[in-house]
């Protein structure tokens, strides 16, 4: 299975304005490459670029050792020509033709005899849990049956890079998590380089083996999920990954309040770099009585939400709102103080640059979900 | 870990790059080039006729030399000083403009109220077959526009035109040339057939208006008579303007009815008129009036426009309190049923029945003269230009096949062209060429169709470069209704293909097919209803359709609009009328289908 590279790809429709600007990225071989971002980020039009429906204004872009696009090279390969597999947000299947016509389409424009045909596209049927509604219309599926006929039309061509534009966004939740496991499933299976657009970081958290988020037409961390969430390359990923969102408090030139608190803090840890912000993840912050060493301070209960597994419970701390997410049942009640401690905090320089904590030099990857906590600021260290 | 910071753009690609780059693409999709094609096609078939009729009106045409004392070719003023100025320009120009206006604004106040009333009827009040009159009552718009003149002749002809009389003339009651002919009669026949046009478009708003704005007036203590001048009636404004102009608008371009009804008293109006000019070949003079024409149409759409941009500010959103709420008549239902009874009869019934039974009759729906003969005689004594009955012989049949081949060409034509504007517009990718398309092919709705006949005779009628003269054909006649046409069947196609969007195409795109095997297996079979709906629409109205065709025909191509027409020139009143019922027959029969099939309704087509 090929890589997929982009080269210096930008695209603009005109008027300076860059819906993607300058981007540099590689997925590699039997990747499954989630591009996270807001909408209006970019990561359509890129994932549109590699099918070949839109064309960059500059770059180059090739599977394998094979150019597709290249402006500066003059190279260009149609859609048609590319091989790829593409799910459209809203499934685009064709209400003329029946499923097993849906799903037979590119394999009859491969020109496969008709018996191989009819197997394959029953296959691909199977594979997705829909064979038995193979001589029906679109129109009369559900939304999640749709989702998987789309899924199946591009399997049975079994190409070897799928891109999927925001597949799960039209089905329901219970549908979507589904979904999840089986594209997993279908990853490991056909073995096929995977490329995922979705606005939803907890889709991109749960499925790709590669994450790249994107903002305003910019690439802004390329790295594995769990990397990702354990050490944010920015602000912007650092806030845009993870629910409830990281609390980031800008500590600024006179800090007051929360600000001055956590800054007297991190600098009796001696960062090399005085923080211009930092931040702090909801489930980071806990409740009661500190270790010896953690940061803490007096909190006031202004709200319990609770949900089920979890509680969020909204503090204020030194008259600034945090929230808190615990996995253990909160006794208090709004007007309770409590204390509030947390060992965990992400640091930010003024460019909002993630500040590497000391000895995190040897950054340890991968496993990374689970207390590994080399690239925080230590408290009891 | 990859940290980015700030990227800029990458340089841009040197041009001659970009350019192989972009060629490249092209070559794959061809789109582009279709889009192109198109550009250069309504080009040539939309806006040179119009720029070649302007031309026209300031150049010297040949033969008119000798009169101007300037040389054939030059610039001049010489046409716009016959037309506006000269000794002759009353008759040529100010005559048939007032009476144009006079007609225009009369045929509006009549089919105002009568449309307006008949819309109050069957939306908002329960009178008896409400639904029934709702149907009914929109019928004479089925009809051809001068279905309802030729009743006219035959009920109130008198000696002044020569030919058989009408039915009281027959009977012995002079009928005057003011009931007889000119401004009187047009108006109201006019008005019959454009009612059901303002019936539409007034019950669509009415029904639309949200009953709770009603009730708040009337929960804050407005009496009923206070909320229907407050409330109701600025509501209605946007779709009574609308209905106003439009109205307006048609009837600046009709010329069936002021034919048939005007010209024997000598009573001209500009459709006329211009038809006058082109048949004396005074080419300069009818191209100066095809110009007004096109000026006061192109006007009265852009008022039409800018109305109701401004009005769209009160757009009523119609929630749950648009359910119907119809007032109670109580007493007098039955009364008002009968009125809208008598609409109808006035409207359809009359007409119609006079038409079959003046085809029935020697002397004018006297039942005791009745003969076949005009149907089915093998020879009829006394009239020369059509020895026999309209169904024997070849004459009737021709015309017919002749219809059906032109207009179904052109609606064809007409449906592919503008499923084609709509993928182009839909997937287009060059923004100028989008604009181009869906301004220009709307153009034509701005002129009326036989000023666009005059202007597409300015550019076709003699040879130009490699396209040689096409005055006459059934090429020429075709194109020109393909291209009136156009502005219904784009729109059409441009909402059916961004209704469909671009991924079905897309996704076949992604599965290996070409762009030939896209259009053939996913495009068009998916837009095959739509395409239907785009043949079927032109088709009725281009049946019915005589301002342009007769512009534009010559005696060697008889169309079923241009025989009827013809006979009425001779004076056989009863064949004339004959014709003009089985246009009749198959346009409501088509109409009635079309709406029963397909559950579109009439008020998109309203190309009539």
């Amino acid at each position: 299975m090929p890589a997929i590279t982009l080269r210096g790809v930008a695209k603009s429709y005109g008027g300076g304005d860059y819906a993607v600007k300058n981007l540099d990225l590689t997925v590699p071989d039997g990747a499954f490459m989630c591009l996270l971002g807001p909408s209006g980020c970019g990561k359509t039009t890129t994932l549109r670029m590699i099918a070949g429906l839109e064309q960059p204004t500059a770059g180059t872009i090739a599977v394998g050792d094979q150019v597709l696009d290249s402006v500066e090279g003059g190279l260009y390969v149609p859609p048609e020509k590319r091989g790829m597999g593409l799910v459209f947000q809203n499934y685009a299947l064709w209400p003329h033709l029946s499923i097993r016509g849906n799903v037979e389409f590119g394999l009859r424009m491969r020109k496969v005899p008709a018996a191989e045909r009819r197997s394959r596209a029953e296959a691909a049927l199977r594979m997705v849990h829909v064979d038995a509604a193979m001589d029906r219309y679109p129109s009369q599926l559900s939304g999640g049956q749709q989702q998987r006929v789309a899924l199946a039309r591009m399997l049975a061509v079994n190409p070897s890079v799928l891109l999927l534009d925001e597949p799960l966004s039209n089905l329901d939740a219970r549908l979507r998590l589904e979904m999840r496991a089986e594209l997993k499933r279908i990853h490991e299976e056909s073995g096929a380089t995977i490329v995922f657009v979705t606005h939803d970081q907890l889709e991109a958290l749960t499925m790709a083996t590669d994450i790249a988020v994107m903002n305003d037409g910019e690439l802004q961390q390329l790295a594995a999920p769990m990397d990702m969430y354990a050490r944010p390359a920015n602000r912007f990923v650092a806030e845009f990954v993870g629910s409830p969102p990281m609390a980031i408090v800008d500590v600024g030139p006179s800090p007051t309040g929360l600000a001055a608190s956590l800054l007297r803090f991190t600098e009796s840890r001696s960062t090399r770099v005085p923080p211009a912000a930092v931040g702090i993840r909801p489930e980071a912050l806990r409740l009661g009585a500190p270790p010896g060493s953690a940061w803490h301070e007096e909190a006031l209960v202004e709200a319990v939400l609770p949900a089920g597994s979890s509680w969020t419970v909204r503090l204020r701390v030194l008259d600034t709102e945090l929230y808190a997410l615990s996995y253990t049942p909160v006794q208090a009640v709004p007007g309770d103080v409590l204390t509030c401690w947390t060992e965990e905090m992400h640091l930010f320089d003024a460019d909002g640059v993630r500040i590497p904590s000391e000895g995190s030099s040897a950054d340890p990857s991968g496993d990374s979900s689970e207390g590994s906590s080399e690239d925080r600021v230590e408290a009891g260290a | 870990m990859a940290v980015l910071t700030k990227t800029e753009p990458p340089p841009a690609p040197p041009r001659r790059r970009r350019l192989v780059y972009r060629l490249r693409v092209l070559r794959h999709d061809p789109t582009a080039a279709l889009g192109l094609i198109l550009v250069i096609l309504l080009a040539y078939l939309v806006v040179a006729p119009l720029v070649a009729v302007i031309s026209d009106a300031f150049r010297l045409q040949y033969g008119d030399d000798v009169h101007a004392g300037q040389r054939a070719g030059e610039w001049t003023g010489y046409y716009l000083w016959r037309v506006f100025r000269s000794q002759i320009s009353g008759l040529l120009f100010w005559e048939p403009l007032l009476n144009t206006l006079v007609v225009a604004v009369g045929t509006t106040l009549f089919a105002l109220v009568l449309g307006g009333g008949m819309a109050w009827l069957v939306t908002r009040t329960n009178v008896p077959g409400r639904k029934w009159l709702a149907g009914a009552l929109v019928v004479p718009y089925m009809l051809p526009s001068w279905t309802f003149s030729l009743a006219w002749l035959s009920l109130f002809k008198n000696e002044r035109a020569g030919g058989q009389v009408g039915f009281l003339q027959a009977q012995g009651v002079h009928t005057p040339d003011w009931l007889a002919y000119g401004a009187l009669p047009i108006i109201v026949t006019l008005g019959l057939h454009y009612y059901p046009f303002v019936l539409l478009l007034v019950g669509n708003a009415l029904r639309r208006i949200d009953v709770q704005l009603e009730d708040s007036a009337r929960v804050l203590g407005a009496p009923r008579r206070v909320v229907i001048r407050r409330i109701v009636v600025p509501l209605m404004l946007p779709a009574l303007s609308s209905a106003v102009l439009l109205v307006i608008g048609r009837v600046l371009g009709t010329f069936g009815t002021p034919y048939v009804l005007g010209l024997p008293a000598d009573y001209r109006v500009l459709s006329t008129g211009l038809f006058q000019s082109i048949r004396d070949r005074s080419t300069g003079v009818a191209s100066v009036i095809a110009t007004v024409i096109v000026v006061i149409g192109v006007l009265i759409v852009f008022t039409d426009m800018r109305l109701m941009r401004e009005h769209r500010r009160f757009v009523t959103v119609g929630g749950k309190g648009a359910m119907d709420r119809l007032s109670d008549l109580r007493g007098r239902r039955w009364p008002t049923f009968a009125l809208g009874l008598l609409v109808f009869a006035v409207s359809v019934l009359v007409p119609v029945l006079t038409l079959l039974l003046s085809t029935v009759t020697r002397t004018p729906l006297d039942l005791s003269t009745f003969t076949l003969d005009y149907w089915f005689a093998e020879r009829l004594p006394g009239a020369v230009g059509f020895p026999h009955g309209v169904l024997r012989g070849s004459e009737l049949w021709e015309a017919a096949w002749n219809s059906l081949r032109v207009v179904g060409l052109a609606s064809l034509i007409c449906a592919v062209a503008g499923l084609l504007v709509g993928y182009v517009v839909v997937r287009g990718t060059a923004p100028r060429i989008v604009g181009f398309l869906r301004q220009v092919s709307f153009l034509p709705y701005l002129v009326p169709g036989i000023a666009f006949a005059a202007a597409s005779l300015s550019l076709f009628a003699v040879a130009r470069g490699p396209v040689p003269a096409l005055y006459g054909t059934t090429f020429l006649l075709i194109l020109v209704m393909a291209v009136t046409h156009l502005p219904y069947s784009s729109r059409s196609g441009i909402a059916a293909m961004t209704q469909l969007g671009r991924e079905p195409e897309e996704a076949a795109q992604i599965a290996g097919a070409s762009w030939w095997q896209r259009m053939r297996r996913i495009v068009f079979p998916i837009q095959k209803g739509a395409l239907v709906t785009g043949i079927v629409l032109p088709f009725i109205s281009g049946l019915k359709e005589l301002s342009i065709v007769i512009m534009l025909t010559t005696t060697g191509t008889q169309l079923l609009t241009t025989l009827s027409i013809g006979l009425v020139d001779y004076g056989y009143t009863q064949l004339a009328n004959a014709v003009v019922l089985m246009i009749a027959l198959v346009s409501f029969t088509m109409t009635y289908l079309t709406q029963r099939l397909t559950n579109s309704s009439l008020a998109s087509g309203l190309g009539g």
